[in-house]
Parts: structure tokens; C-alpha cells; sequence
């Protein structure tokens, strides 16, 4: 059988960030929720940051990395977003375009809430398995921003449970046939969906939902999304086939009290042996969702990279991957992660780049919250000064995409 | 089972998950919420509560109950079908 995964991952995440203990000091916040939920900081998007510049600065070093008869081998640009930015034209026109890619590809766009990044993967996945197009490469990107408690106190207010764990950022996956990062147990999946109304975005730049409601949705989904997978593959036994688990990552603690969940409820493990399995399994997988919040579509795939670059991968390791989108639809996977994954992994310096982001002061971030600059779905006509914007001044190490300006609808972008 | 047990049950999965309120006298017009059980916790209970009573019911459908004599009333009534 043809081997598909992820040949090239990246991580972008932004050019700005909050820090999250300062910021639930700063709300008032009790600190043992914020203990709770395991976050260290969280991006910001800036007002000349949207979902296109977010999905093309997390693509661009994985284009530029391939010799020119290989890029000409990406037939297929997902987009895998909740925060679109037109009800039509889809954000991988944009991507396409500034990614400088060849003409004959298949640009379109998904949405599930935190589930499209692996409906997108999927996708990209049998893409390559029907063999439609011998070699063809695939381009997957989860893009998703919050910016949702614009310009009004009561919103801001409203928001407080999550807004600590609200994210940015983008991850950017090339699935192919010649899968270094991540080879896909082909057939090995299982999903688990029906219809809830946990959250929404219900309209632009606004959130609704009910995070109880949400949280008992995930595990419901967690349990029989496994239970669903072990019933197509023979043998499957959640704490012994999985070296890794990588779940959709709202914030830390509600991926840890789903892992107590399953080894309780499927494994019977005592609660004393629960912790440091956790802390095996799972805790790599968070490390850098605990530095970008909530990426919705993205962040069952930072956690994979986190696994990847923080937990100590030495030999193939099988991981279980859970992905969870309001509404609600789930899947559980699996695939192998191979022994020199790190080495492919670390030539995108993640670490690295979100360590060069801005660091908001309070003052600087309640002026984003505010919107006095921020762009509007449906915006026709503006123009921004990305360069007056904290963190855009300081450079990204490398070059950037920006939002420039609107005009007639259509977006202009320019690399700073 | 009757409603007494039903309440006896739930208040045993909260005294397992969270020990701190091993000594405490529970009402039925405690919220767990209100006595610091994070949601985290509070999902962990209803899940632990729907096994020891061998319920199959998804846990969605007890939500919205605004203390634990009125989970403990949503709990018996599934379990009397």
C-alpha cells in the first residue's frame, strides 16, 4: 500500500502575544483556574493579521524548502478555518497567490469548527491514496484567529471564561507519499458525531456557546470516536498502541481530564497510576499550545509538533490523534512518527519564532481588544500601517506577510 | 433504585474525585460549581455517577441542572426510563 502522511509541518504563531497570568491577574481571575488550565501565553492577532497572512507565513518556509520540480508537485491548497473572511471566495486564492504555486491545483475551503484541519487532512490524505495523480503533493492549513470582543466592554465582559485560552496561529502540512513526519495508519480511524449546540460563531467577530455543554460534547465524542476506531482496528488497546496521544487542545486541563476520562473508563487504571501516563503520553503534546491558546482547526497538529520536537523521539513511535469541532463532529486516528522526524522538524524553528514574538503589554492589548483598528469581516475599503503596529517594528527574523490594505473587497497583502 | 440511592451515589462520586470535600454536609441545593468543583471535575462526576448506576444515556442530556438535587432527580428519572 502507497505510504501518506505529513512529509513537511510548520507552525506560525503569530507576531504578538499575551501573557496569561498576567492577564488573569490583571481580570481578576482566580489563579488556581488559571493553574487549571495550563497556558502559558496566548498570540494575539494584530489588526494587519488575518487568517490568509497567518495560513501563508506558516506555509512559506515548506514551499521554499522544495526544489522547484516538487512544488510544481502541489496539486491541492484546504484552507481548514472557522474564521473566514468572505461567505464565497475562500482563503487559499489568497494563499495560492502568495505562495507563488502553479496554476493547475484545487483550491478550496473547509469548515467544522475545531474538527477542519482534520477533515482537511483527510481529505488531502485520499487525495493521494486514489492515486489519481502518481507523486502529487497536497497542501493542508489550519488557520483560525479570535477576535471576537471588539469594542465593547460588556462583550469583553461576556468573554472572560475563554478569553485567556483564545488563540492564533496556523499550522501548515504538506501530505504526500513520502511521509518523514507522520505515516497515516491507513484505515485506522474512527468518528463520533452528531448535533449540539456547545459553540458557534454565530456571526462575525462574536462567540457563543456553553462551555459545560462543550466539555461533556468532547468526551463524549473522545470516548466513542476511540471506541469507533478500536471496533475497525484489531487489537487497538488505548494505553498500550499508542506510544503518544495528541488531542485537540482547548487548554491543557480539559486534555488531561479527557486522558483520566478514557484510562478510568476504558482501561481501568487506578488514579495514581493516571499522572505520570499523562505526563508520558501526553504532556509533550502541549507545549506549544500552552504558548499560542486555542488555534481551533490548528491545534490538534501544534500538539503533534510539540510531540515531535519535545518528546524525546527516538525510535518510530505510534500516536493517537483526537480531533474535536463544536457542533460536533470527532475523529480518532493514528499513524507512526519516525525515527528522524525531530531532524525534519526542528529545520522550522518553532521554538525559535515564537520566542522572537512581541511581548503585549496590557495596556497594548486591551488597545487591540478595543478594535479601534481592527478589520471588520465584510470590510470593503481601508488601509493599515503594519509597521506601527507592536511587533510587525521588530522584525520576524525572516520575511512576513502582512495585511496592507482593502480595496473594492479584495485584500493586498505585502511582505515587511 | 430509589432517589435516596441515586443521591447517595453521585455525592460518593464527588467525595472520589474531589477529597477535599470529604467533610462536607452536603445538601440538595449545593452546587458543585459554587463549592469550587471545576467543570473539569463537575464532567468527571456525572461521567463516574452514569457508570456506578449503569446508565448508557450520553451525559449531554443531564445538563443544565442547577444543583445536585436536581442532577440527582435527572439521574433517577433516566434510570426509572
Amino acid at each position: 500500500m502507497t505510504a501518506v502522511g505529513i512529509e513537511a509541518l510548520n507552525v506560525y504563531g503569530g507576531a504578538a502575544y499575551v501573557d496569561v497570568e498576567e492577564l488573569c491577574t490583571y481580570r481578576g481571575l482566580d489563579i488556581q483556574r488559571f493553574e487549571n488550565l495550563m497556558m502559558r501565553e496566548k498570540t494575539v492577532a494584530l489588526p494587519c493579521e488575518d487568517p490568509v497572512s497567518f495560513a501563508v507565513n506558516a506555509a512559506r518556509p515548506l514551499v521554499d524548502a522544495l526544489p522547484e520540480e516538487e512544488r510544481a508537485r502541489i496539486e491541492m491548497i484546504i484552507t481548514c478555518t472557522e474564521s473566514g473572511i468572505d461567505f464565497g471566495k475562500s482563503l487559499s486564492t489568497y494563499v495560492h497567490a502568495h505562495l507563488g504555486l502553479q496554476k493547475n491545483c484545487r483550491l478550496f475551503e473547509v469548515k467544522q469548527a475545531c474538527y477542519s484541519g482534520t477533515a482537511g487532512l483527510q481529505t488531502a490524505v485520499n487525495f493521494v491514496l486514489s492515486g489519481t495523480s502518481r507523486g502529487a503533493k497536497a497542501l493542508v492549513i489550519a488557520t483560525d484567529i479570535s477576535r471576537f470582543a471588539l469594542a465593547d466592554a460588556n462583550a469583553i465582559q461576556e468573554w472572560a471564561y475563554s478569553e485567556p485560552s483564545s488563540g492564533a496561529g496556523a499550522v501548515a502540512m504538506l501530505i504526500s507519499d513520502t511521509p518523514h513526519l507522520f505515516r497515516i495508519d491507513v484505515g485506522a480511524y474512527g468518528n463520533h458525531a452528531f448535533e449540539v449546540m456547545d459553540t458557534c460563531r454565530p456571526g462575525p467577530d462574536t462567540e457563543a456557546g456553553d462551555a459545560d455543554l462543550s466539555l461533556m460534547a468532547y468526551l463524549e465524542c473522545c470516548e466513542n470516536a476511540y471506541l469507533d476506531y478500536a471496533r475497525r482496528v484489531d487489537g487497538a488497546d488505548f494505553r498500550e498502541t499508542f506510544h503518544r496521544l495528541c488531542f485537540h487542545t482547548p487548554f491543557g486541563g480539559m486534555v488531561k481530564g479527557a486522558h483520566r476520562h478514557l484510562m478510568r473508563k476504558l482501561c481501568k487504571v487506578p488514579v495514581a497510576e493516571i499522572e505520570a501516563d499523562f505526563k508520558r503520553r501526553m504532556v509533550p503534546s502541549l507545549a506549544y499550545g500552552q504558548r499560542v491558546g486555542n488555534t481551533a482547526g490548528a491545534s490538534v497538529f501544534l500538539a503533534l509538533a510539540g510531540t515531535i520536537d519535545t518528546g524525546d523521539i527516538g525510535e518510530p513511535q505510534r500516536v493517537g490523534l483526537f480531533s474535536y469541532g463544536s457542533g460536533c463532529c470527532s475523529e480518532f486516528f493514528s499513524g507512526v512518527v519516525p525515527g528522524e522526524a525531530p531532524q525534519h522538524l526542528t529545520k522550522m524553528g518553532i521554538a525559535k519564532a515564537l520566542d522572537r514574538r512581541h511581548r503585549l503589554s496590557i495596556s497594548e492589548y486591551e488597545n487591540i481588544l478595543r478594535g479601534t483598528d481592527a478589520v471588520r469581516f465584510g470590510t470593503r475599503d481601508t488601509e493599515l500601517k503594519p509597521e506601527s503596529l507592536p511587533g510587525i517594528a521588530t522584525g520576524a527574523g525572516a520575511p512576513r506577510l502582512v495585511l496592507d490594505a482593502i480595496s473594492g473587497y479584495h485584500r493586498k497583502y505585502r511582505w515587511v | 433504585m430509589g432517589p435516596d440511592a441515586v443521591f447517595a451515589a453521585l455525592l460518593a462520586q464527588i467525595r472520589d474525585v474531589v477529597p477535599e470535600l470529604g467533610g462536607h454536609a452536603f445538601t440538595r441545593a449545593d452546587s458543585m460549581a459554587d463549592l469550587g468543583v471545576n467543570s473539569i471535575e463537575r464532567s468527571e462526576v456525572l461521567l463516574l455517577t452514569l457508570d456506578t448506576l449503569g446508565l448508557k444515556a450520553p451525559p449531554r442530556e443531564f445538563h443544565g441542572a442547577r444543583n445536585i438535587g436536581e442532577l440527582s432527580d435527572l439521574l433517577h428519572a433516566k434510570l426509572a426510563g
